[in-house]
């Protein structure tokens, strides 16, 4: 069962608070922080005085603990379960040669027990030996803010070199693929892991100051929804992983504001013509110029 | 009932938070019509476990409630916290931990007198000391033996109890990953909870779809049935949303949108005799039954479908075995890459190439309405396409017309 005290966030906070307890008597503070950081906004008004009314018996109210140990809690038949079913996917050798060791444990599921059917097909390949060599070298130079020289072939086919500093990793399910946001110079800059050929440490001295952040601009555009054919739910579901705010302005016709990054402008545009006229761009004039440039292109195509 | 944080029903909440979350523009008086009171508790609730991303828009109707988040600037779930609110009573807590330390503590496995003997004297420096009889202590172990966290032993006839093995400290970045990627993840994110002290998070998600998040709990249920071959009675929801059935299936499979994050169960019906497939945000509940001995048949029969499934429509809407579908695109010397992407693209079907800057897709499916949306992301360049399906080729050509109409591009260019 997933949904169980044994996961509650107010277990994990108190814990926390037992562990800090068994070193020193915990303070009134030292409770409100680690509630903070292991509950949520109105904890402190439940946990704080079930201590206080000595209604949850592992704290006194002097601050010390009857728990002699840090508290542990062994994997629950679930995790077990679910570590298993993951140690099964590919991708886990990016991460480690050996999956666990869990010999007795029945998987909760196989990858004959679901589909993604609509990620795209040329996706990075994760058993290549040496993909996997440049993203572990890549997640501990994230973690080390090492310096790495990456080699990769542009569109022309000529080898190109760039001295960066990793920040972070990005998976896209969709595309299945990773991407790499680093600090360069001139620019900071974006690199699919499945076109870099070599990685490796760059011991040489980089003057830091000037390896400028990856570039992120973000844009907004506004369209009208018409809720025919279940365009709400299918429209609001597609774009929900967005910052987005939906008004409602008639009983089928809703304004919706999308935020996205300059970058996936074109991505955009596929993705609201999918929705054909069940949305209208409304702005900015760039983006709308954008749809209607396409139209007419199609009006160009004599279907 | 006094209004607490947390909750003992994961239901309600469940259809709150997917409402806030995907659409966001309800006010309060499009929620209440049951209770304004459960509005008001569930938005507290919801208020106070998300903090930051819930939030609100004053409009002429009145207060809009709507959760926001950009997935791809949030490295863990934020909906995942719904799952860690479970309520509990004053004694499960301090059993908890006071058998957890019990239980480590001690050099080998010891009995049920020993184990209340012990947890007598833990609570006896408090001025009001909690009493737990030896039938509460052995439920709750009971219920630890179910969960896995607490093994057994016998000496004779006494049944003794023992702490299962402490698990290893697990690769962060390996739990980051699986517990936004993989099916359940919210069980990678309880893991992630329980090992403290960690690094920064250091990889991010793009077209990263967190809703699934909310049917956890179905998804588990599903897939221990399907793991075991059995078939399940699952409750869902119609049409209208008030409307409640069961029914009984075989589950064989769960399908995944990576463009839209719904999740399907495809199973099949007896009683229709044929597979179909059933959103996991419609089920409220899952039910085992008994196993089912024709289980690798029946999943061989879907399997062997899914080369004319474009989503998880398994049956024609007008009755075809098939529908045949072609289209035929045009590019640019420089535009390669758009072959590429119906290759790439393609989930059935084939691709052919019929010169340097055209090239064709076609497909028999069970049904060709699905494969509408991704033909419209061509439009600029479909330069001729046929449904066997004649309905469906009116309507997507109406489509085309439509969108025209609505730039007031009907005449001639008007840019």
């Amino acid at each position: 069962m997933i949904f169980s005290e044994l996961y509650s966030a107010y277990y994990n906070a108190v814990a926390n608070i037992i562990k800090t307890a068994i070193s020193h008597p915990v303070k009134k503070d030292e409770l409100r922080k680690i509630i903070e950081e292991n509950a949520f906004g109105e904890s402190v008004l439940n946990i704080e005085p079930a201590f206080a009314e000595e209604r949850w018996q592992v704290i006194f109210s002097d601050g010390t603990t009857n728990i002699e140990n840090d508290p542990v809690m062994p994997f629950t038949t679930a995790q077990k379960r679910w570590l298993k079913a993951i140690s099964l996917d590919p991708r886990i050798r990016l991460f480690c040669d050996d999956a666990f060791d869990l010999p007795d444990v029945e998987p909760l599921f196989t990858p004959d027990d679901y589909v993604v059917f609509d990620k795209y097909s040329d996706g990075d390949d994760f058993e290549d030996e040496g993909y996997r060599e440049r993203f572990r070298l890549i997640l501990e130079a994230i973690k080390e803010e090492q310096t790495l020289k990456i080699s990769m072939d542009d569109r022309r086919g000529r080898r190109l070199s760039r001295i960066i500093i990793p920040k972070y990793l990005e998976y896209s399910e969709k595309d299945d693929k990773f991407r790499l946001f680093a600090l360069g110079k001139p620019n900071g800059g974006t690199f699919n892991l499945g076109r870099i050929i070599k990685c490796e440490k760059y011991t040489e001295n980089i003057e830091i100051e000037k390896m400028k952040e990856p570039h992120h601009e973000k844009c907004s555009v506004v369209f009208e929804l018409y809720d025919y054919r279940k365009a709400l739910e299918r429209v609001l579901l597609h774009f929900a992983h967005f910052e987005k705010e939906v008004v409602k302005e008639s009983e089928k016709k809703y304004r919706v504001t999308v935020v996205y990054e300059k970058e996936d402008e074109t991505e955009l545009v596929i993705r609201i013509l999918s929705f054909g006229p069940m949305i209208k761009v409304i702005e900015p004039d760039d983006f709308v110029n954008l749809i209607k440039k396409r139209l007419i292109d199609q009006k160009g195509c004599g279907l | 009932m006094a209004y607490s944080e947390v909750i003992k029903n994961f239901n309600r909440i469940r259809d709150y938070m997917r409402e806030f979350y995907v659409y966001g523009f309800k006010s309060r008086d499009e929620y209440t019509k049951k209770s304004g009171r459960s509005y008001d508790d569930e938005r507290r609730r919801i208020e106070s476990w998300l903090g930051d991303h819930m939030q609100f828009r004053q409009t002429q109707e009145g207060k809009n409630v709507f959760i926001s988040i950009d997935s791809r600037t949030s490295h863990h779930n934020p909906l995942y916290k719904a799952w860690k609110t479970k309520s509990f009573t004053d004694g499960d807590i301090t059993l908890h931990f006071i058998l957890m330390d019990i239980l480590v503590s001690a050099d080998s496995a010891i009995s049920i007198s020993e184990i209340a003997e012990q947890v007598d004297m833990y609570v006896s420096g408090f001025d009001t000391p909690r009493t737990f009889d030896e039938s509460t202590i052995r439920k709750k172990l009971k219920e630890y033996i179910a969960e896995g966290i607490i093994e057994t032993e016998k000496e004779g006839k006494t049944l003794l109890y023992k702490i299962a093995p402490l698990p290893e400290r697990i690769d962060e970045d390996l739990l980051d990953f699986f517990s936004e990627v993989a099916p359940c993840g919210v069980i990678g994110s309880f893991i992630l909870d329980k090992q403290n002290e960690r690094d920064e998070e250091k990889i991010a998600f793009k077209h990263h779809y967190i809703t699934g998040a909310l049917d956890s709990e179905i998804l588990y249920s599903l897939f221990e049935a399907i793991h075991e071959k059995k078939a399940v009675t699952i409750e869902i929801v119609g049409k209208n949303k008030e409307a409640q059935s069961e029914v009984y299936v075989i589950p064989l499979q769960i399908r995944f949108s990576a463009q839209s994050g719904r999740q399907y169960l495809m199973a099949y019906m007896p009683r229709m005799k044929r597979i179909r497939s059933y959103r996991l945000d419609g089920i409220i509940s899952v039910k085992t039954e008994e196993a089912c001995e024709q289980f690798d048949e029946l999943r061989e029969t879907l399997n062997g479908m899914q080369v004319h499934m474009w989503g998880v429509s398994t049956q024609s809407r007008f009755k075809e075995r098939l529908e045949h579908v072609d289209f035929t695109i045009r590019y640019g010397d420089g535009e390669q890459f758009i072959h590429r992407r119906l290759e790439r693209e393609k989930r059935c079907g084939t691709v052919e190439k019929i010169d340097f800057n055209t090239s064709r897709f076609s497909a028999d499916i069970f049904d060709s309405s699905e494969l509408i949306p991704w033909i419209r992301t061509f439009i600029c360049r479909i330069t001729e396409i046929n449904f066997s399906n004649k309905e469906i080729e009116e309507r997507f050509k109406k489509d085309i017309e439509d969108m025209y109409s609505l730039y007031g591009l009907e005449g001639g260019e008007k840019t």
